[in-house]
């Protein structure tokens, strides 16, 4: 059509704060604001403790922000789950009662999608995943790495435009996390799918990501948006040996306080 | 000498022949213990000069086992009948309760704090007014059957679905599960396991709960030829019918078991 009109945000946050009522008031988020083009790959980075899971989950759908927060997704307020949206947490979530492919059947299942269109559907995710020869593993019968494979898949069935990863690999070792993390680009390039990634491993948001949102101690705030002008595809070697990868580690290492 | 002798034979031995070792000795160890209990029995009673009154020699035991087997077998199928009604009654009932009291608040509040405060009660005291209430017959046998077994139906029902991982639950609220379909997908299956131990617990405690039944008032059953063996001064009898219920018990527990294995996930 027209073309003119640009394509709304894939995420869009204004003054999302959140505060835990309970025996003690604990604010998790400050005034919290930024969008996130669509297709683009964002990390969100902060230290442990920061909100930055709060806020994950409050664009989820999951949690509700504080009055006056704007929270939408697609275009759409994000008051509650929708299809748009896929959430991947760092523990897996599979059944240990049912295999990989049933257990990435079971979420298509649940939204009652017809059976055929589920069955075409796990044909194409299987081998995206490099799980094809595992569908009738249990999870215990699974590496740690291949275990999370298989949870992406849970929400790659769905089709959502947003994928939003909490920490999905911070319970696997470093080689596993940096071989997911290739394959993770990798699917992102060829899904054309937005990503909002939660991490509190700097180079992990370099080497990813388009833009890199650093988060403040609680209460958490956006104290600063850094793009990373990186070119893709990004190489696991080519790239973390440039020079401007290292100048972003270290800005990142300052604002962050570590360095 | 001898043992590296005997080290080398079982290296030479084929992996087959281990295995077969290795099968056999689950049934070989514990039937080497069972057989030396029952030699100490037969021949203490006699050394330590036991009267029989006390203590029956094992053989004597087993030849009034052979010899009244029409009566034990009998007596074992009125138990028997007693139990697995009583058993079958405790593992819905728990089950209704222990959902009930996890699914609304108001049963938790008013149900639960009922049901332990009975469960602290001597249940033995309580099958004179059953029998009272509902005569001799099955039917209070049934019911103490019942009343011994149902609570861990219920604690196990409870603690399972209770004990359902939270980030599960977020994930089925992520994927838009209707709180039904979260019910019967998630929170059922992951309370399997603790169920059916609440199951196990209770089997043992329906066949204890049906010979206390019949121990108070009864016509039929072995915890009635117990008494009776007991006032006839038949003590070989008795100890006849003791060795009837503990096999009796052990068949039904591996029976529960057998069929729990089919649950082989544990608890998440």
């Amino acid at each position: 059509m027209a073309g003119v009109v640009a394509a709304p945000p894939a995420i869009r946050l204004r003054d999302v704060g959140k505060t835990f009522s309970g025996a003690q008031r604990v604010q998790a988020l400050g005034a919290v604001g930024f969008d996130v083009a669509q297709g683009q790959f964002a990390s969100v980075l902060g230290p442990s403790g920061c909100g930055k899971s709060t806020l994950l989950r409050i664009i989820a759908g999951l949690i509700a922000a504080d009055a006056g927060a704007t929270v939408e997704v697609m275009a759409h307020p994000q008051n509650a789950p929708s299809d748009d949206v896929g959430v991947v947490f760092q523990t897996h979530n599979m059944l240990p009662w049912l295999t990989v492919e049933k257990n990435i059947r079971l979420a298509a299942e649940v939204r009652r999608l017809p059976a055929d269109e589920i069955t075409r559907r796990i044909e194409s995710i299987l081998p995206v995943l490099r799980l094809e020869g595992f569908r009738g593993h249990y999870p215990h019968q699974l590496s740690g790495g291949m275990r999370q494979r298989a949870a992406l898949g849970q929400i790659l069935v769905l089709l959502p435009q947003v994928l939003l990863l909490d920490e999905p690999f911070g319970a696997l070792d470093a080689l596993t996390r940096d071989q997911l993390n290739v394959e993770l680009l990798r699917l992102w390039q060829d899904l054309r799918k937005t990503v909002l990634l939660i991490t509190h491993s700097i180079p992990e948001a370099v080497f990813l990501s388009d833009r890199v949102l650093v988060m403040s101690d609680r209460p958490g705030r956006i104290v600063e948006d850094v793009a990373i002008d990186l070119p893709r595809p990004r190489d696991p070697q080519a790239t973390k040996e440039r020079p401007e990868f290292a100048r972003y580690v270290v800005h990142l290492q300052k604002l962050m306080g570590v360095a | 000498m001898a043992f590296r002798a005997l080290r080398r034979a079982a290296a030479g031995l084929g992996s087959a022949q281990v295995k077969w070792w290795k099968g056999s000795r689950a049934i070989a160890e514990p039937a080497i213990v069972l057989l030396l209990l029952a030699l100490l029995w037969e021949y203490a009673v006699g050394i330590f000069g036991i009267k029989r009154y006390l203590l029956p020699p094992l053989s004597e035991v087993l030849s009034a086992l052979w010899r009244g087997r029409a009566l034990i077998l009998g007596e074992t199928w009125v138990t028997t009948g007693e139990i697995l009604l009583g058993y079958a009654c405790a593992v819905v009932a728990g089950l209704l309760l222990g959902l009930g009291i996890f699914a609304w608040p108001m049963m938790r509040r008013t149900l639960y704090p009922l049901i332990v405060l009975f469960q602290g009660l001597p249940k033995v005291a309580l099958a004179p007014v059953l029998v009272i209430w509902f005569g001799y017959g099955l039917a209070s046998k049934v019911l103490m059957a019942f009343l011994f077994a149902f609570f861990p139906v219920v604690v196990g029902t409870l603690g399972g679905l209770a004990g359902t991982p939270e980030h599960l639950i977020e994930h089925f609220r992520a994927i838009r599960a209707s709180s039904m379909t979260t019910f019967v997908r998630l929170r059922i299956p992951a309370a399997l396991p603790s169920i059916l131990d609440g199951c196990k617990t209770a089997m043992p405690l329906a066949v204890i709960g049906a010979i206390v039944g019949e121990f108070v008032a009864a016509e039929r059953g072995l915890g009635h030829l117990i008494l009776e063996a007991n006032a006839n001064a038949k003590s070989e009898l008795l100890f006849a019918a003791l060795i009837a219920i503990s096999i009796l018990a052990g068949l039904l527990y591996v029976i529960v078991e057998l069929a729990a294995k089919r649950v082989w996930w544990r608890a998440l």
